[in-house]
């Protein structure tokens, strides 16, 4: 089979994959930060919360880091409806989907986090008579947030390329359009390579970034 | 897609048609266990000569080695198995059975994480340990070879493990090409039952219990790790 390239059908095809991507980002954005709050609390409750909080958020890290997100999709997508009675649809159950995922991982990063805090500042808070809520919100997750930036920023590359899945419930991300453009025209090396770079743009100087954050850090380290 | 039945069907969670296709699962899970296994293994050794060339004092052999690990780890798996499996055949005018195209495109994936854990491990090997090694008489190969890698391999396995568990999850994505895993009998049957919920469990669950064994691997080899660090 001879294989004609034809670049110009990326022209016609662009402001389709640039919608594309615009979704892929949005549903990326929206499960990042809402992921980032379930991981606090994720993480919150496995190390103060008491052993009826700890056991059931422990549960839920270890399973959804376990199971792969695809099937994490699908079963949001097709049973929590069958439970719950009521249609989500495509969007909604991936959001859902990708911020249960990046809470969980997140979780994991609060957890090493706040390893990092030094025990004495809780003793200080208690000395303090700081109720938990002021202790957590304007002591813990402060200082927390700065030290997992770096691993919380992987998370966020994870879930951005993890969002690729969305397109198998149908929802019209950058790779459910490039899908269906190359196979609709015939020519899936240009179209999906395109696909692949719009990806690779995003997530590398991310990588690069996270990687100059945990060299500095590290400096830091030896330093003192 | 409305979904009048739900509470009805809920009350009647039927378990009973899950063994009845323990068959055609326990099929699919085989072949999610061969791809893994086959991937892991290909990768674990391709990874360490990636590792080393990367490392390369030629600039010419590092770069192209360089773009293909970051071009592997800043795209989707999802990605790169499509991409695969719609172009390969078309590039080079090969056709290969699916399951041959998604040990390789899972194992390029996975060569380039594994190649970045053996790389870490190999530069935390502490400079004095060269120094030493001087002083030792010790030649350059004689270095690696006895000081450096037996020392980066236990500090990279607990990553190259993880890593796996990693590839293992990604694999559920070749089901979208139509390589019969578990995830694609599960879909199948969950579609030709109408009874997504105790399928999708059900296969959740046996990935969980893979992911789940092998990360207690992992935690293993990282407290074996440590104690052989404060001994040291």
């Amino acid at each position: 089979m001879i294989y004609s390239f034809d670049f110009s059908i990326l022209i016609k095809y662009l402001p389709a994959l640039l919608r594309g991507l615009m979704i892929t980002l949005e549903v990326s954005a929206v499960s990042i930060l809402a992921g980032i709050v379930l991981g606090f609390l994720l993480a919150i409750a496995r190390q103060f919360g008491g052993p009826w909080l700890a056991t059931p958020a422990m549960a839920i890290v270890e399973f959804v880091r376990g199971v792969p997100v695809l099937i994490q999709i699908f079963w949001v997508f097709f049973c929590l409806p069958a439970i719950i009675g009521m249609d989500i649809g495509s969007t909604l159950s991936a959001a859902l989907a990708l911020t249960l995922f990046m809470g969980a991982i997140s979780s994991e990063s609060f957890r090493a986090a706040f390893a990092t805090i030094d025990k004495d500042q809780y003793d200080a808070t208690v000395a303090l008579g700081m109720p938990m809520r002021v202790t957590m919100l304007y002591v813990i997750l402060p200082q927390a947030l700065i030290r997992a930036t770096p691993t919380l920023l992987s998370n966020a590359i994870t879930v951005f390329k993890e969002s690729a899945i969305v397109s198998a419930v149908g929802m019209a991300d950058i790779m459910f359009v490039g899908r269906n453009i190359s196979s609709a025209s015939g020519h899936p090396i240009e179209i999906l390579t395109v696909v692949a770079a719009a990806y690779f743009i995003v997530a590398w100087p991310m990588t690069l970034l996270v990687g100059n954050l945990e060299r500095r850090r590290l400096e830091r380290m030896s330093a003192a | 897609m409305r979904l009048d039945l739900n509470t009805h069907m809920l009350e009647q969670l039927n378990l009973h048609f899950i063994s009845a296709a323990s068959g055609r699962l326990l099929g699919g899970l085989l072949v999610t266990l061969e791809l893994s296994a086959i991937v892991m293994v290909v990768s674990t050794f391709a990874g360490f000569a990636v590792a080393i060339l990367v490392m390369s004092p030629f600039r010419l052999l590092r770069l192209p080695v360089r773009a293909y690990i970051e071009v592997f780890r800043c795209t989707p798996a999802l990605v790169q198995i499509v991409w695969f499996f719609y172009c390969v055949p078309v590039l080079f005018n090969v056709f290969w059975e699916p399951f041959t195209m998604a040990v390789m495109a899972l194992s390029l994936n996975l060569t380039a994480y594994n190649a970045e854990a053996y790389r870490a491990a190999i530069q935390s090997i502490p400079k004095l340990h060269s120094d030493a090694s001087v002083a030792l008489g010790l030649n350059r190969w004689h270095f690696n070879r006895y000081v450096v890698f037996p020392q980066a391999l236990r500090l990279a396995l607990p990553v190259l493990v993880t890593n796996t568990i990693g590839m293992i999850q990604q694999s559920a994505l070749v089901a979208l090409v139509a390589v019969e895993d578990l995830m694609y009998v599960t879909k199948s049957i969950a579609s030709s039952t109408y009874r997504p919920v105790e399928i999708y469990t059900v296969a959740a669950l046996i990935y969980f219990a893979i992911a789940f064994t092998l990360s207690r691997v992992v935690a293993l080899i990282e407290r074996r790790n440590r104690q052989l660090m404060e001994r040291a």
